[in-house]
Formats: C-alpha cells, structure tokens, sequence
C-alpha cells in the first residue's frame, strides 16, 4: 500500500514537470513597416486684407498708424533651410496722377524672426521676417505714413503684396 | 443399487451454473493527447503609410490602410495570460531628422478592446492582454500628429508586435 502511495506522487511530480515544460512561454511576432511623407508648405494668413487712413490734420496727426495686423507664419521646409517673408508693393500711393512715395509708408514689426522695422518697396521686395526650418511663428506688424501739408488731395492707394517662401 | 439423486439437488446444481461467469477479459488502453502552449499572430498588412496632408486641414492623418486586422491564436495553461505588445524600433526617421514614435496613435476594435495607445521606442506598448487559450480578433487603426514643425522628408520606422502566451 505505501510502495502504491509513493509511485502515485513520483508519477504526478513527472506529470507536473512534464506540463511544465510544454507549457514554457510561447512566444510569436510580426513587424509592420511604418512610414509617413511630410511635404514642404507654406502659409501666410494676415489679419487685415485692407488699411485705411482716414483724412487728419496733419498738426494734430502728423503721422498715421494702422491698428496692428496679425501675421501668422507656417511653413515645412527642409532642416536647416530659412523661410522668408518679403512685402512688395505694386506701385507708390496712387490717387490719378499724384502720388505719395511708397518708402514713405514705413512699418514696425514685432514676434520672433519679424526685421524690427523698414519701408516699403516698388522695385524690390523687403524683407519682414525670416526663420530656420520649420514652425508657425507668429507676429504682427504695424503700418505708418507721415501726414504732411505737401500732399495733393485724393484718396491715395497702394496694394502690398506679402510672399513666404518655404524652400 | 442405483443412488436416486435429490430433485432439489439437481435443480440448485442448474441455478448455480447458469450463474457462473463466462470467461472475461479485461484490458486498460491509455489515450495520451498533447496540448502543447502554441502563439500564432497574423497581420492583414507588413506596412501602413501616411500621406502628406496639410496641418490645418487634417491634424490627424489616418494610416493607409485603414486599419491592420489582428488576429491572434493562443494556447497556454488554463488562467494563463496571452500579451499582445507593439514597440517601435525607434522614431520615426528621415535622414537626420526624427520624429518621436509617440507622435503615432491608435484607437482597436473588436477584441483589443476599444483601448487607444500610442507608439514608443522605448516600452512595448500592450494591445491586448487576455486570460486562457482562445483565438482572437481584432483591428488597429493607426494616426499621425500632423505638426508644421517637422522638417519634410520620408520618415520610416518599423513596429514589431510580440504575442506572448504564459
């Protein structure tokens, strides 16, 4: 009866070995390519789209300035490579025959990559601010034109032409 | 003289060979069926992709194709636990340029449940976790954080998924 007993439990430890073993951690895997394009972008989106100047005494407001207007940058471009955005303008301020000269409309800049301050240009575009690589930097800008008595009457006007360029 | 046999003693000899056993055999056949642990996982794709898109419009691109249908086989001890794990071997990466494998979401269906994750590089993510053997399915469905803050180019990275049944 004992010599029954003990073969019994030698018999279940080989069994509980034996489970053991075949049930060891299994184990099975696959692999999935992943792979995502960026492209190059670009896109300027500016508070305003127009600025007036409403007519004033040129003692009381010798200078006009615009509200400020907002200038959103974003751009993808190559690591390393620079973003520039440059203002040109079509012509001088225009009213028929008389103008105001264009480099008398002067801005200043505020935000992180926007040129402080400068002038506008006919012939050549200015450039108003410039980064490396991408982002979406943001700023805004303000416009001047001094209010002089020298000036002819009329409604003067000009367009400004804003380009960002994300190579 | 001829003994006169007892009537009773006749009929008790008969009732007692119509009980006797016939001869019986007997014998032990031992059926041994082996269930050995087994993982098996299959994948309906070996690559997703994610278009260009811009930022504004699509800040989540959804990988192409839509979802990889997961399936998984799984023998182990009863009260075992079967894994499904997914790391990534690394951002994503173009040339010098990475991109952090967080950046790739999920959302799962069926049976990984309707948990949603994100890619490391670092720790296997878990997909699906479940107790005792069984077969199951399901589908993952993978996303792409679209910033304007990543320089352009191809990124790649390859995710292993380990099944694990203990």
């Amino acid at each position: 009866m004992k010599k029954a007993v003990w073969s019994g439990i030698v018999a279940g430890g080989f069994l509980l070995l034996g489970a053991s073993s075949v049930f060891a951690q299994q184990t099975a895997g696959a692999s999935v390519a992943v792979t995502a394009t960026v492209n190059a972008k670009a896109k300027l989106t500016l508070g305003l789209a127009a600025v007036t100047f409403a007519d004033a005494d040129p003692d009381v407001t010798p200078l006009y300035t615009s509200a400020p207007i907002s200038i959103d940058v974003k751009a993808r471009t190559t690591a390393g490579s620079n973003v520039t955005l440059t203002v040109l303008a079509t012509q001088d301020l225009t009213s028929g025959s008389d103008v105001i000269a264009i480099n008398t409309l002067t801005w200043a800049a505020s935000g992180t990559g926007f040129t402080g301050s400068g002038s506008n240009n006919k012939t050549t575009a200015q450039t108003l601010g410039q980064w490396t690589g991408s982002g979406s930097p943001s700023g805004s800008h303000t416009l001047s034109l001094p209010n002089l008595w020298s000036y002819a009457t009329g409604t003067y006007t000009a367009t400004l032409n804003y380009t960002l360029t994300a190579p | 003289m001829p003994r006169t046999v007892p009537l009773f003693l006749v009929v008790l000899v008969i009732v007692a060979a119509s009980g006797l056993p016939a001869i019986a055999q007997t014998s032990n056949a031992t059926l041994n069926a082996s269930v050995n642990g087994l993982a098996r996982l299959s994948l309906s794709s070996a690559a997703i992709s994610f278009p260009d898109a811009d930022p504004d419009a699509v800040p989540s691109i959804q990988a192409a194709p839509g979802a990889i249908n997961v399936t998984v086989k799984a023998r182990t001890l009863p009260g075992g636990t079967v894994t499904l794990t997914v790391v990534a071997n690394g951002p994503l990466r173009s040339g010098i340029d990475t991109i952090p494998a967080s950046n790739i979401t999920w959302g799962a269906t069926g049976a990984l449940g309707s948990a949603t994750g994100h890619l490391s590089a670092a720790v296997p993510q878990v997909v699906g976790s479940w107790s005792a053997s069984g077969i199951r399915t399901g589908t993952q469905t993978f996303f792409f954080r679209n910033l304007w803050s990543y320089a352009t180019g191809t990124y790649t990275l390859t995710m292993t998924y380990t099944l694990s049944a203990a």
